[in-house]
Formats: C-alpha cells, sequence, structure tokens
C-alpha cells in the first residue's frame, strides 16, 4: 500500500491547495466550529434566561435541560409504557430531540456528536487551548510529550475504557426505566454544566471539571470512554450508509489523518472507518493533504460499499 | 458517492433541526410542565388534586381548592408570613410536600360514600366546590394506601390493581376503556390520558362500577 502510493508523491495536482488568510474561514473545519458555537451560545442564552426570568414570573422559560437528547432517552421506557408521563426533569422536547439525533444518526453517523454536541465543543475548546499554549510554551510541549512517552505503556488499556461508556448506558436508561427517575443525573457532567448558573453542585460538577482537565491532555476524553449518549448514537450510527474511505493508491500514510481524529481513531490504517467511536467530525479529510485520499462516502449500511 | 464535508454539515443540521421543526408544526411540542403540549399554560384542576405541581404557588391552590392560605399554614406548620406568591417546592419539608398537599386537599374534597354516585366531577357544568365546614385542624392527612382502599374512590393515582381488588371485574373495566386492560400496575389516569381520552368521564364510568361491586 505504501509502495503504491508513492508513486503520487510528485504529482502536484493531487496535492490540496492550502488555504491561507480569511479563506481559511471558508474551510470545513471553520464551518464545524461556527456551527458548535451557534448551539453552545443557544444553550448559554437559555441557561441566562431560564435564571434571570426565573421560574415565578408568567412567562415560561425552558430549562436548558428541556433540550436535552439523553433525557429523551431516559424517559423514552417511561413515555412510551405509562401513557406519555416522563420521568422528572424531562418533557415533551426531550424525546423529539432525541428522535432528531436518532434520524441523525441513523443517516449520518454519530454527527451530532461532532457537529452539535456543547459537551463535546466544551472538551474541544479546551483541547485547542491546550494546543495553542503548547505552540507557545516549548517547555509545556515537552512537558506534555514526555508525558506522553512515559504513559504510552498504558495505551492498552485505552481499548477496554471505551467500553465503559456502554455500560454507563445500559445503566443510566436501565436504572431510569427500573426506578422512574434519572439515575445518572447526579453524575452528568452535562446536567452539572446546565445547573450551575443556579449554584446546584452535585457530584457532576466534579466528573465535569475532571473531564475538562482531561481534555487538556486527551482529546474528548468523556466522548471516548464514558458518554452513554455517544455510545447509544454510535451503535445506531453503524445502521448509516455513510462512512469514510481511505483510498490507498492516493495515501502516503503521513498519518496527519490520525494525528487529527478527536477520537483517537487509527484513520491511517483502515481502508473504510465505520468505527462506533467515529464522531463524524471530518477532522481527519480536512486535514488529510492527499486529493481523493480521504472522502466522505455513502454506501450500504453496515457493509459500507 | 462521494459527499463533501461542507455538504455534510449541511445534512447534518437540515436532518436535526429539520426532525425538531417538523414535531413542532405538529404540535408535538412541549419544554416545560407550566405549559401543555397544546401551548397553553398548565393550572391546577379542582376535579383533580393530581394536576398540583411543585412550581405552582400557595395562592394557585388557595383560588382553585376553595381553601384559605390560613388553612394551609396551619395544617402544615408552615411560618405564618410565607407569602401567598410561594412555590410549593420552596416550602417543601418533611412535613409539606407536593404528596402531603395533594393527600389532604383530596380528604378536604372527598365526598361521603352516600353521595358517591354523584360526584361532582360526573357534570363539569357543576363547579367543584371543596366541603369547609369541617375545621381544618380536626382533619388528619391519611395514611394514603388507607385512603384508597377504605374510600374506594377512583382518583388520579388509582390503579387497575386496585379496582380489581375492590372487586370490579376485568372484564367491566375492559368494557369501560373500551380497549384490553394493560398491567394491573399501571395508574389509570396515565394510562386513559395515554390514549388521548379525558380522564375524567372514564373515572366516572369506573366509580360507577366500584359502587355497583360494592
Amino acid at each position: 500500500m505504501h509502495a503504491q502510493s508513492t508513486s503520487f508523491v510528485d504529482r502536484p495536482s493531487r496535492v490540496k491547495p492550502r488555504l491561507k488568510g480569511w479563506k481559511t474561514l471558508l474551510s470545513h473545519h471553520a464551518f464545524r466550529r461556527m456551527v458548535q458555537w451557534a448551539f453552545f451560545l443557544y444553550i448559554l442564552y437559555l441557561m441566562v434566561r431560564h435564571v434571570v426570568i426565573g421560574e415565578d414570573s408568567g412567562v415560561v422559560t425552558a430549562s436548558p435541560e428541556a433540550f436535552c437528547p439523553f433525557g429523551g432517552l431516559e424517559t423514552l421506557y417511561q413515555y412510551l409504557t405509562a401513557g406519555g408521563t416522563f420521568v422528572s426533569h424531562t418533557h415533551l422536547s426531550n424525546v423529539v430531540v432525541f428522535v432528531a439525533l436518532a434520524l441523525t444518526a441513523l443517516l449520518l453517523r454519530s454527527a451530532f456528536c461532532g457537529w452539535v454536541c456543547p459537551l463535546g465543543f466544551l472538551q474541544d475548546l479546551m483541547s485547542s487551548f491546550s494546543r495553542y499554549l503548547q505552540k507557545r510554551l516549548p517547555g509545556l510541549r515537552k512537558a506534555l510529550a514526555s508525558l506522553k512517552q512515559r504513559g504510552a505503556r498504558l495505551a492498552f488499556l485505552d481499548r477496554y475504557l471505551r467500553f465503559v461508556k456502554y455500560l454507563v448506558l445500559v445503566w443510566a436508561v436501565g436504572g431510569s426505566a427500573y426506578y422512574g427517575f434519572m439515575v445518572f443525573r447526579d453524575v452528568d457532567p452535562w446536567a452539572a454544566f446546565l445547573n450551575l448558573a443556579e449554584f446546584s453542585f452535585t457530584p457532576g460538577v466534579v466528573v465535569l471539571a475532571i473531564t475538562l482537565v482531561a481534555s487538556f491532555f486527551v482529546e474528548r476524553p468523556w466522548c471516548r470512554y464514558a458518554c452513554p449518549l455517544g455510545a447509544f448514537s454510535g451503535l445506531l450510527g453503524k445502521l448509516s450508509p455513510v462512512y469514510l474511505k481511505r483510498e490507498g493508491s492516493a495515501c502516503k500514510v503521513c498519518q496527519i489523518c490520525t494525528k487529527a481524529c478527536p477520537m483517537g481513531l487509527p484513520v491511517h490504517t483502515a481502508t473504510t472507518i465505520k468505527n462506533a467511536d467515529c464522531v463524524a467530525c471530518l477532522e481527519c479529510v480536512g486535514a488529510c493533504p492527499r486529493q481523493g485520499a480521504l472522502e466522505v462516502k455513502i454506501g450500504l449500511p453496515l457493509i459500507g460499499s | 458517492m462521494r459527499i463533501h464535508p461542507h455538504v455534510f454539515g449541511a445534512l447534518v443540521l437540515a436532518v436535526f433541526l429539520g426532525t425538531i421543526l417538523a414535531f413542532q408544526a405538529g404540535g408535538f411540542w412541549s419544554v416545560s410542565g407550566k405549559v401543555s403540549v397544546g401551548g397553553e399554560a398548565v393550572q391546577p384542576s379542582a376535579d383533580d388534586v393530581n394536576t398540583i405541581k411543585g412550581w405552582m404557588t400557595l395562592e394557585q391552590i388557595t383560588s382553585t381548592y376553595n381553601v384559605t392560605l390560613e388553612q394551609i399554614l396551619t395544617q402544615f406548620q408552615l411560618p405564618a408570613d410565607t407569602p401567598a406568591f410561594a412555590a410549593i417546592k420552596d416550602l417543601e419539608s418533611e412535613a409539606f410536600s407536593v404528596t402531603e398537599l395533594r393527600l389532604w386537599l383530596e380528604a378536604q374534597s372527598s365526598p361521603t360514600p352516600s353521595d358517591a354516585s354523584v360526584m361532582p366531577e360526573s357534570d363539569p357544568a357543576v363547579p367543584f366546590v371543596a366541603p369547609t365546614a369541617t375545621p381544618v385542624s380536626a382533619v388528619e392527612a391519611p395514611v394514603p394506601t388507607e385512603h384508597l382502599v377504605v374510600d374506594k374512590q377512583v382518583t388520579g393515582k388509582t390503579t387497575f390493581q386496585d379496582l380489581l381488588y375492590w372487586g370490579v371485574p376485568q372484564a367491566a373495566i375492559e368494557s369501560t376503556l373500551g380497549v384490553e386492560m394493560p398491567a394491573p400496575s399501571t395508574v389509570i389516569k396515565d394510562f386513559v390520558t395515554g390514549k388521548g381520552l379525558e380522564f375524567s368521564p372514564i373515572k366516572t364510568q369506573l366509580q360507577a362500577e366500584v359502587d355497583q361491586s360494592q
């Protein structure tokens, strides 16, 4: 595969033109960031409005929790079996947003996680901040590189820890169905974030803090190891007709795609990327310097061709 | 077929937001317990104490259930200077909660067995007036199960199991509902409203079945 790809090395037509200056705003990365910012700011607006206007006025102010798709998944069992009732802190809107997420996953894999999820965006911001500091502080860059090297022996844990999110999914959804309330809410970092403005402190605040600090060292740690919504979306996304295709004949195996992947997937070794952990952010596609080496394709669900 | 990353992003927005907008356009959307799916403000109903929610104020309760603020404050040993606009959930303690308030109001409004067959709920035109002759201090909040079993009143909390226990045959329940009876542990009101039906008329019919079976 490597021998094949070397035949394209010197062909300038196969190299993507690099966007410079204001044209970088036209990149897919900038577009994705803009979408993430829009959803994040909307949630912030809901949080502030809910606190400022409060619940005692005549105006109904929606809690930002009413827009959480995972709340929809947690309340779904009760909604379907108990005549349209909901577990506490959830409403019909949660179910609707959850259905929208499920449909998105069925058609476009876990694109919700990569393009919409504000908690994923918060982690992305922390990782970007880490990269920014490392560029400007060589000492920090060396220290983190050294830490990464020493931690490499624990890399085997990564593949096992990724299964934890499925256990969290079973516990959170099964617990809600069995007990009739959201067993996961107290440790949910997203619920904790949404209630920070109301000075409501739960164990979830600690989980949120750990997640954000860990994002400084590892990209999207919550998404990789513990997010039950990502676990559900990833599994459903397996049925999606969309997949990533790496064209071996055009690829130089430069590993830029793997380095760009926030979920730490080995993109450069795969021919088709259908991993449940892929959040369809397409950072790998955007980062790939070669024309046609890595593309988003539509094919048969599960088979991917 | 290849998809450009920009097109992919646009598709994500179209599918995700489009689905939500489609549900909203169909009237299938509610972000708060304070408004119904139809967008109307949710108010406590004099017919059903289960419509009381934690965010409701004492003022809403006093104006709906024909009790005074003083009666509530005395019954639940709340501070005398508690304002009428205080939300129930903000006053919750060991002695006072939404459930306790519901039970107390239900006890206040329960008709005697002799007039159970002419419950005011059966006729929407008849305004509900809770009896207030009994001094509040003389009324004790009953234990829930005792209350439900002894009074044999169909309320928003009654389950199908309760009806069976009270001697109503399953066939009579199914005849009233017009559908097969679900799991006995199901709350009747939840089941009925889940089918998109009004609870009040079915409650009246089931109450008649309960009275007949006695």
